[in-house]
C-alpha cells in the first residue's frame, strides 16, 4: 500500500538538494548563521548517508526541503539587517 | 586574496589570445560564419570577458583541492579522480565543486557540476568559461 507523500528521492535529487542548501548557506550576510547552515547540512546529510529504509529516506528528504524553504526566507530577512562591516572571520 | 591577484593579473595581462573557431560553432553558411564571428569579437571584451590561462587554472584548482580537509595533499595530481583516487564520496565532491566556485568567483550550474569528477575535468571546464575570474 503506497503511503501518500513517501516519494523516495533519487540520488541526483539528494545531491541537488545538498548543493542548493550549501548555496543558501553561502548567501547569508551574517557569517555565523551562514557557517551554521553549511555545517548543519553537511552533518545532517552525512548522518543520513547510509539510510536504506524508504520511509526514513523520504522523511529525511522532505525535512531537508522544508529546511531549505526556511533557510531561503531567513537569508532574505538577515540581509535586511546586514551588519555594515563584514565579520573579521569572513575574509 | 585570490580575487585581488586575479584582478591584478587581469589589468597587467594583455588580452591577445584569439578565440579558437571551435568554441563558437554557429551554424551559418560559410560566408556569413566569419563575418558574424568577427562581429561578435568586436563587442566581446566587455560582454564575454577573457578566458583564464590553463596552467594558472590548474595551479589554483590543485591548491583548492589540497586545502580541502578530507584530502591527502600528497595524492593530489592533475589526473586525480575525486572519488577513485582521493577517496571522496559524492557529498565531498559537491563540496569541492562549491569551493572551486568560490575560488573562481562564478556559479557552476548543477548539470555541469554533476559531470566534474576529476581535477582535469574541472580545469577544462573553468578554463573554457569566460566568467571565471
Amino acid at each position: 500500500m503506497a503511503v501518500p507523500g513517501a516519494v523516495v528521492p533519487m540520488r541526483i535529487e539528494v545531491l541537488h538538494l545538498y548543493r542548493t542548501l550549501l548555496r543558501v548557506g553561502r548567501q547569508f550576510s551574517d557569517y555565523n548563521i551562514g557557517e551554521y547552515s553549511k555545517r548543519r547540512t553537511m552533518d545532517a546529510f552525512r548522518d543520513n548517508k547510509n539510510l536504506t529504509d524508504t520511509r526514513l529516506l523520504s522523511a529525511a528528504f522532505s525535512d531537508g526541503k522544508a529546511q531549505l524553504e526556511v533557510a531561503k526566507k531567513q537569508a532574505i530577512v538577515y540581509s535586511l539587517y546586514a551588519p555594515k562591516v563584514k565579520s573579521i572571520l569572513d575574509f | 586574496m585570490a580575487a585581488v591577484r586575479g584582478t591584478l593579473l587581469k589589468h597587467l595581462r594583455v588580452n591577445a589570445t584569439p578565440l579558437p573557431l571551435l568554441r563558437n560553432p554557429k551554424t551559418f553558411p560559410n560566408g556569413l560564419f566569419n563575418l558574424t564571428f568577427n562581429a561578435v569579437r568586436c563587442f566581446s571584451d566587455v560582454v564575454m570577458g577573457s578566458f583564464l590561462d590553463k596552467s594558472e587554472v590548474t595551479d589554483r584548482v590543485v591548491s583548492v583541492v589540497k586545502n580541502f580537509q578530507k584530502v591527502d595533499p600528497s595524492k593530489v595530481i592533475p589526473n586525480a579522480h575525486f572519488q577513485k583516487d582521493l577517496g571522496l564520496d559524492s557529498l565531498d565532491t559537491v563540496e569541492v565543486v562549491m569551493a572551486l566556485e568560490e575560488e573562481f568567483g562564478f556559479e557552476i550550474p548543477d548539470n555541469e557540476a554533476e559531470k566534474i569528477s576529476t581535477i582535469n575535468h574541472a580545469v577544462e571546464f573553468i578554463a573554457s568559461h569566460p566568467q571565471a575570474k
